[in-house]
């Protein structure tokens, strides 16, 4: 640490102390794309008690964005009989398609793949000339998804939301109901996984509660029924928060448990806006001491920053939604963001890795 | 819960004696059921086996669609559970249906919160997207044969009143006769899986 750097340090400390509310006011959630930061995840997987026919998908990152995210190298060793690089052909998911031998007594594969990221801030004071969508991103980023309808009760609670806001523009609606999500909905701690993402669900029992595949995919839902094309970004969180914020970053490198889903909105002249309110429930309840209030600086820092901005310490794997596994009979999955695998034809439960088998971790890799 | 439903037994369902009324009975949505009949389904029990929805006429069916990630779901399988034990002597059956989820996270589901009534699984969601259902937990009463009585979305414990509903759709001894001699030698208490 640079000597200024440290006694910059220490002098909020000391004002802390003495001034709790000058300590608030030092919260920081800012990101702006700066170095690129690169990392490598490893996903290995063993079939637990091998049976019948197996076969395994592992997803790959496979979002490539020039201004926050590229992939690159993906390699893989084990004992599979053929490993298969395949692609959803509707969203161009990729995954790595594994088979084993029948019989094989410990099947097992490790994918590593390599992914720098940044952070990303989009500037929403003024439009710049970032490319329209085709006609064609227009129409599957407005269309309703097996769970996530764009019609009866969505349609109508998103009318009621822009209606409420009096929110005319794209931008308006978009950050309508960013807002109405984040003041509406709330992270339950003992959803399993990252949710379903059954939006018509959440609003016709009125149960907001779940967590980022949920409160996401409610926001995507919403807008894409405000006539304003959005997508859910399914992925991982592979290293801390630079800005402390515990609850938004990997809390070590096994990241087996930190699949985490985000979203963005297209707005004509700024291109794909990131967007998170999932997030910023998510600060409320685990940032610590826990349990904050909405008006909590930490809160308040996310939620301003997590309309347009999001931090590059996380892997996209796509944005597929019902997803089929090539080479199974298994109906299509709501969304791909999990390692999945067949044991004698039947899907194993992606959200007990210990019992499927499987364990992401995630490394930086230091420029040389 | 539904175990208290049944020391309020003696609530009355008023909508339920008049089917052609679809006006929700309360700010709850209990509501008497006057769309259109359901279609018929045959899914499969948690470890296989192939059930048909029809094996049940003659008796009053309440097919529960759920899923193991949905939390009212999981407080009402405890309550569904309980009206089953009361019930046995009843002509009632209870047919839980999954919605969409893997075999094997139900199975492990229901490992820990073991039922005795039939679990079936809508894998792909024909069955509930037939049925018109957009909310879990949703529930259909169907009475003896088969027609869809009464209709609830969310909790059914938070409708005492169903108990009374229930009560009132049996059949009586003469109409059971009747059903039953539409399908000649069928013993529905001896149905494999419908308890």
């Amino acid at each position: 640490m640079q000597r200024r750097d440290f006694l910059k340090g220490t002098a909020v400390l000391s004002l802390a102390a003495a001034f709790p509310s000058a300590a608030r006011a030092e919260v920081v959630f800012a990101p702006k794309p700066g170095a690129w930061r690169t990392v490598e995840l490893v996903t290995k997987l063993e079939l637990d008690k091998p049976e019948g026919k197996m076969q395994a998908w592992i997803p790959l990152p496979s979002v490539k964005e020039d201004e926050w995210m590229r992939p690159g190298e993906t390699q893989w060793t084990g004992n599979a009989a053929k490993v298969e690089r395949v692609r959803d052909p509707k969203y161009g998911a990729e995954m790595l398609h594994v088979t084993w031998k029948d019989g094989e007594s410990a099947p097992v594969i490790q994918v590593t793949s390599r992914v720098a990221m940044r952070d990303r801030d989009i500037d929403l004071s003024k439009p710049g000339k970032a490319k329209s969508l085709s006609d064609a991103e227009r129409k599957l980023n407005l269309e309703g998804t097996e769970l996530i309808p764009v019609d009866g009760i969505v349609k109508q609670t998103s009318d009621k939301i822009v209606a409420a806001a009096n929110a005319k523009s794209d931008i308006e609606k978009a950050r309508a109901i960013y807002d109405w999500v984040v003041e509406n909905t709330v992270r339950v701690a003992s959803t399993r996984g990252c949710g379903i993402g059954d939006v018509a669900s959440m609003l016709k029992s009125g149960n907001l509660g779940g967590k980022c595949a949920d409160l996401n995919a409610l926001y995507v839902g919403l807008t894409r029924a405000a006539g304003v094309p959005a997508r859910d970004v399914y992925g991982i969180r592979v290293i801390p928060s630079q800005f402390g914020y515990k609850s938004l970053g990997a809390g070590s490198a096994n990241v087996t448990k930190a699949q985490h889903c985000r979203a963005e909105v297209f707005l004509e002249g700024f291109g794909w806006v990131p967007v998170d309110p999932a997030d910023v429930r998510k600060v409320m309840l685990e940032e610590p001491p826990a349990n904050l209030g909405i008006n909590d600086p930490k809160v308040v820092a996310a939620r301003k920053a997590l309309f347009g901005a999001w931090e590059g310490n996380w892997v996209a794997y796509n944005t597929a939604h019902d997803v089929a596994l090539p080479g199974s009979s298994h109906p299509k999955l709501g969304f791909l963001m999990y390692p999945q695998a067949e044991r004698a034809s039947l899907l194993l439960d992606c959200l007990d890795p210990d019992k499927f088998r499987y364990a992401l971790t995630a490394t930086e890799v230091k420029s040389s | 819960m539904l175990l208290a439903v049944f020391a309020s037994a003696s609530l009355a369902l008023p909508a339920a004696s008049s089917p052609a009324d679809s006006s929700k009975t309360g700010a709850a949505a209990l509501t008497v059921w006057s769309g259109s009949e359901k279609p018929a389904f045959s899914l499969d029990t948690l470890h296989g086996e192939r059930r048909d929805l029809a094996a049940l006429a003659g008796k009053v069916v309440l097919v529960h669609f759920f899923a193991t990630w949905c939390e009212p779901c999981i407080r009402e399988m405890g309550s569904l559970q309980r009206l089953s034990e009361i019930s046995q002597d009843q002509p009632l059956a209870i047919v839980a249906v999954d919605v969409a989820e893997v075999d094997l996270r139900v199975r492990a589901f229901f490992e820990k919160r073991p039922v005795d009534f039939a679990v079936l699984l809508d894998r792909d969601r024909a069955v509930s997207k037939a049925w018109d259902v957009t909310s879990l937990p949703t529930t259909f009463v169907l009475d003896a044969t088969l027609a869809p009585k009464l209709f609830v979305e969310g909790d059914l414990d938070s409708h005492p009143e169903i108990l009374t509903a229930l009560q009132s759709l049996y059949p009586t001894a003469a109409g059971r006769n009747r059903t039953h001699s539409a399908e000649p030698g069928r013993n529905q208490s001896q149905q494999p899986g419908y308890p």
